[in-house]
């Protein structure tokens, strides 16, 4: 299997990640298409360099962490992108509304949380350990745990 | 709503995600393809462009300096070779900055940290710029109509008058675009700030 086609399982296989940063970071489609790409962009120009010693997934999240922060404040600087479709974004079908709900409401209350917090969220949510979470976003165990603590509060009280 | 219960419709929604698979390779293929990935070259082509500009204007005045003649026209000469050049290097140096972050090796705090850092400066060059760029729109208008129509402007108009209307609209337009600045600084300032509790 040649780099561009194990570029592309890769992807395939991960592509819920991009998915989700992009969701949590962005809050147009617009945006979300042209950081989705420049995330896959960076992700194919990294591609060459990553070493299988850590997780896939765990290198994908540094990426593209790293590029939607980038990405921040830039909205006003257009430019062209693929005209991807949010289905082909992975949305999820949930088929169910109440579900659907819940999770519409889960985005956009962390959408509420500031740059860090989005991040540290994130990684929580999908199942990350603090080991994983501090080597991705180089806080120690302890600082994730307090901010944890303060973004549980955060979104506690927003909900209700 | 706890935060054991939102992992657990985080956990299903992940798991609805990963069933999808609608991506296709072409459109993956599309995705690292360079020319899609204007954003950053929003920034720094017209930078570029503009720092060229301003270089070949430094060069121009440089080349024909013996030209100005007399003392004030040679004065604004000098004057708006080193604006040129201070603007194309500062111009050069804050873009540089700003994307030449490590976003592969980087960590989340690292990035942040150099991103806001280079937000800061970024935002002090363009103020920078904006009083510099008021310096050569008084001197470059003399020194311009010398060496290309070879008229002398401070005999023949009476300049300081055009100089006069033109201050206050200045001060009004700074105002409004510092204060634009204002936020951004703030913004990137409170992102150090929580990092440094870290």
């Amino acid at each position: 299997m040649n780099s561009k086609e194990e570029f592309i399982k890769v992807i395939k296989e991960n592509a819920g990640l991009i998915y989700k940063v992009t969701k949590v970071y962005t809050n147009s489609r617009e945006d979300a298409q042209d950081l989705y790409q420049e995330i896959v962009y960076q992700l194919w120009k990294s591609f060459g360099s990553f070493r299988s010693e850590s997780k896939i997934s765990t290198w994908m999240y540094r990426i593209a962490l790293n590029t939607a922060i980038v990405h921040l404040n830039k909205e006003k600087k257009k430019g062209s992108h693929l005209p991807i479709d949010e289905w082909l974004m992975n949305k999820p079908d949930l088929n169910d509304t109440l579900k659907e709900e819940q999770v519409e409401i889960l985005y956009s209350q962390i959408k509420k949380l500031d740059t860090i917090e989005k991040g540290i969220i994130l990684l929580y949510l999908d199942g990350k350990s603090y080991d994983e979470i501090a080597g991705i976003t180089g806080f120690s165990n302890t600082n994730i745990g307090t901010r944890l603590g303060r973004i549980k509060q955060k979104l506690i009280t927003q909900i209700d | 709503m706890e935060l054991e219960e939102m992992k657990t419709i985080w956990g299903e929604m992940s798991a609805e995600i990963e069933k999808q698979k609608k991506l296709t390779d072409s459109l993956i293929i599309k995705m690292t393809q360079v020319n899609y990935r204007s954003k950053i070259s929003k920034i720094i082509v017209p930078e570029t462009i503009g720092s060229l500009g301003c270089m070949a204007t430094a060069l121009f005045i440089f080349i024909n300096f013996q030209q100005l003649g007399n003392w004030y026209l040679q004065v604004c000469g000098g004057a708006s070779a080193v604006v040129s050049l201070l603007l194309a290097v500062l111009s050069l140096r804050a873009v540089n900055k700003l994307s030449s972050i490590n976003i592969s090796n980087n960590n989340f705090k690292q990035s942040l940290s150099d991103y806001s850092k280079g937000k800061i400066q970024f935002v002090f060059v363009q103020k920078l710029s904006f009083y510099l760029g008021a310096v050569l729109m008084l001197t470059i208008l003399p020194v311009m109509c010398k060496l290309i129509d070879g008229v002398d402007l401070f005999k023949i108009t009476r300049l300081w008058m055009g100089y006069a209307v033109a201050f206050p609209f200045f001060y009004w337009f700074t105002t409004w675009v510092f204060k634009r600045y204002k936020k951004i600084i703030q913004g990137a300032e409170n992102i150090l700030k929580e990092l440094a509790e870290a």
